[in-house]
């Protein structure tokens, strides 16, 4: 069994591509369709690393990436962005948050821009996961 | 959502549903006053008509086209999004194939929102004959708050506030009925956005028929008394308020005062009119979101716990 990989999206065809290339690549993936759902799997069985989307129904990836990075069991764990939404949104974002009173957050470990190409997607995650 | 009448309304989280045409960025931006009355989630949707994507004579279920139609909506949301996460909103989407009336309430009702926010498109008679108004069946079936927005032409400037608070200054029509109640309990959360209220009620010229110029003075006292204390309560919550009593048919006359005030919103309950009159003959709520110029937020009543989603 490769390591877990949770993938958090609410687009059906980047979580269908996203399990692609990690089942290629040798690493267990799990899918969540949005934030909420995601959470909760982490909560009962972290991942090694978690793919997130930021634009989602129910919780977004703006508010899941809070809720990790700011929890002491989950904190460490590798997050790569993938979303259309801009790098510098996120990261204003999370900014503007911390300004409003909430605990000051590290930049993801590496941001996506979609589409993404497989190849980048994995190696990307390789790099990160050793 | 928070309208059962043992608790008091919020407005933490806004659904704002688009076809593009009639609510655009501008709208939704002028919304955002509302993050100080407690706004933190804006929950954008744009439903993707089923007729656009099929039912098309020997071509069957267009994919492709409906492939176009969600990227396109994604492209604009991802765009509106980015700049509301900017300001520290948090921010999600829906789009889908369906109906619009049946999925909005279905993702409002998943979500939980506190407000839905949607805007009135103009439709062929032959389209309202055979779908009706969805608006009006959104009315019907919404046991949330829904403000249908209409864009206020300003022109001059007195109404600076207008176009940066849609809220500021508020005309709530009332007729002491549950829904109408819950509208004076709806105004307070938005104690910080709203800047001036004139509470209206509208009697029935029947009412002052056939009796004495005493007893019709009695009536407005009556009436104008009710509507103080709706002034009082509202003023208690530091919410500048006036009365007025006006007499005649209540839409034309909720229109006029509206007028008369230069009301940026009308505020008012939903109807308790049966599903088959409000079809057939219609009711005051219906025909000010039909008729009026003015954007007008309509407060369900508490009994009907549920969105009716089917």
């Amino acid at each position: 069994m490769g390591k877990k990989v949770l993938v958090v999206d609410d687009d059906p065809d980047v979580r269908l591509f996203s399990q692609a290339v990690l089942e290629e690549n040798g690493f267990t993936p799990v899918m969540a369709k949005n934030g909420e759902e995601g959470e909760e799997m982490i909560r009962k069985d972290p991942p090694e690393l978690i793919i997130l989307d930021v634009l989602m129904p129910r919780e977004s990836g703006i508010r899941l990436y809070r809720n990790i990075k700011t929890n002491k069991k989950f904190k460490n764990i590798p997050i790569v962005i993938l979303s259309g939404i801009a790098e510098k949104s996120f990261l204003r974002s999370q900014k503007v948050l911390t300004e409003f009173g909430g605990d000051p957050v590290p930049d993801p470990e590496a941001y996506l821009e979609k589409p993404v190409d497989g190849e980048e997607l994995a190696d990307t995650i390789k790099k990160i996961l050793g | 959502m928070n309208n059962t009448t043992d608790k008091k309304p919020t407005l933490r989280k806004m659904m704002f549903v688009t076809q593009f045409e009639e609510l655009g960025f501008g709208a939704l931006q002028s919304l955002l006053v509302l993050r100080s009355a407690g706004l933190e989630h804006v929950i954008l949707m744009n439903v993707i008509e089923r007729d656009r994507v099929a039912m098309h004579r020997g071509l069957g279920y267009d994919k492709d086209e409906e492939r176009r139609l969600r990227e396109q909506a994604n492209i604009r949301f991802i765009d509106w999004a980015e700049n509301l996460f900017e300001k520290g909103l948090e921010v999600g989407d829906y789009i889908v194939v369906g109906n619009v009336v049946s999925d909005t309430l279905e993702a409002a009702a998943a979500e939980d929102a506190d407000l839905i926010v949607i805007g009135q498109r103009k439709r062929k008679m032959i389209e309202f004959f055979y779908s009706g108004d969805d608006i009006i069946e959104l009315l019907r079936r919404s046991c949330r708050p829904v403000l249908i927005y209409k864009e206020l032409e300003s022109n001059s400037c007195y109404d600076a506030c207008l176009a940066d608070n849609p809220f500021c200054r508020t005309l709530l029509a009332v007729d002491w009925s549950p829904a109408s109640l819950l509208a004076v309990e709806y105004l307070k959360t938005m104690k910080s956005v709203v800047q001036d209220v004139s509470v209206i009620h509208v009697a029935s010229p029947k009412e002052l028929k056939g009796t004495s110029s005493l007893n019709i003075q009695q009536l407005r006292k009556e009436k104008r008394g009710q509507l103080t204390k709706i002034c009082d309560e509202l003023e208690a919550e530091d919410i500048p308020c006036r009365p007025h009593l006006y007499v005649g048919e209540p839409v034309p006359e909720i229109l006029r005062a509206a007028r008369e005030f230069n009301a940026s919103m009308i505020v008012m309950g939903s109807s308790g009119t049966s599903v088959w009159r409000e079809r057939w003959i219609g009711s005051t709520p219906r025909t000010i979101v039909e008729k009026s110029p003015y954007p007008a937020l309509i407060i369900p009543q508490a009994k009907e716990a549920a969105d009716q989603t089917q």
